[in-house]
């Protein structure tokens, strides 16, 4: 059940707009969580930052308007990701995956599964 | 408008329970047709100002708090107002539902049950440093009242918090709940 003036003026709001704020949300939780798991005070993150006290509760209530560059500061400090980036991997992690080709090329049809032989792949391209 | 609030009987009713994490509760006078968070999120969607600011909140509200992370200290437990002079034992905490957007105008007034059950009530733009200052002293003093009469009624037995279904049951096991 959801309060009909509700449903309409959501109907109404562009998605960006709901967009926004869930981010913007996200945000402020992330931090605040990461600040409790690092066990960091607001003053040592003044501290670490530069800033003034107050300043960066403003950043952690929310009363910031977060920029990329303020979102890095904050991410460098706590040594965690604030946002996650599809496809992204994080700094210092490698790795690769191996895609190959069946070289031979008369294959002929089989309805039953076989183990194919190695020896007859051969790599075609690392992606990393 | 009511001038008079300690007289009026209002029904606690359910706002919005489609989220994951939080159902909404609201309150209304049982002399008025809308409910009082209607009334908030109807006025300042009409006010062209306010419009965008009213749609950020009402996502923020259902999204971020409903379906998202639950009424979370993080999101919802800043800005508590204690009201002191109210004829109740203790102390209630009115929770200014505030999205903390720099200059964000609105202010939505609200009373956490659990991290999973509020109730909405009213609110307005906040022109002034503090509640008693700003045009929003009404809609504070009404949410005060509204939320001692609620906090009242849950200590006496007459409202029973159920944690599971995220409901509030009226002493007859009933979801109709008059205050």
């Amino acid at each position: 059940m959801r309060s009909k003036v509700a449903k309409r003026i959501l109907a109404e709001t562009p998605e960006e707009t709901k967009i926004f704020a869930r981010l913007y949300a996200d945000i402020v939780v992330r931090v605040n969580q990461l600040l409790k798991a690092k066990g960091f005070s607001q003053k040592d993150l003044a501290d670490k930052l530069e800033k003034r006290p107050s300043e960066v509760n403003k950043w952690l209530i929310g009363e910031h308007n977060f920029t990329l560059r303020s979102l890095a500061k904050l991410e460098a400090e706590l040594k965690e990701p604030i946002i996650n980036i599809p496809q992204r991997k994080p700094i210092g992690t490698s790795g690769y995956v191996t895609v190959f080709r069946n070289i031979n090329t008369d294959v002929t049809y089989t309805n039953t599964w076989k183990k194919s032989k190695s020896k007859n792949k051969k790599s075609l391209t690392n992606v990393s | 408008m009511h001038t008079n609030n300690n007289v009026n009987i209002f029904a606690l009713e359910i706002w919005d329970d489609e989220g994951a994490k939080c159902t909404f509760y609201t309150v209304k006078y049982d002399d008025v047709d809308s409910n009082e968070t209607d009334l908030f999120f109807n006025k300042y969607d009409a006010i062209a100002a306010y419009k965008k600011a009213n749609q950020e909140l009402l996502s923020f509200v259902l999204y971020s708090i409903g379906n998202d992370h639950g009424a979370i200290d993080e999101l919802f437990n800043r800005d508590e107002n204690e009201v002191n002079g109210l004829p109740v034992q203790g102390k209630i905490k009115v929770n200014e539902l505030t999205y903390h957007y720099p200059d964000f105008p609105l202010r939505l007034y609200a009373l956490k049950i659990t991290n999973n059950i509020v109730i909405l009530f009213n609110g307005g733009v906040k022109d002034d440093q503090t509640n008693q200052t700003s045009s929003l002293h009404i809609e504070w003093r009404a949410a005060c009242e509204f939320a001692k009469r609620i906090i009242e009624a849950i200590r006496d037995g007459s409202i029973n918090v159920d944690k599971k279904n995220r409901k509030l049951i009226n002493y007859d096991g009933s979801e109709e709940i008059i205050l």
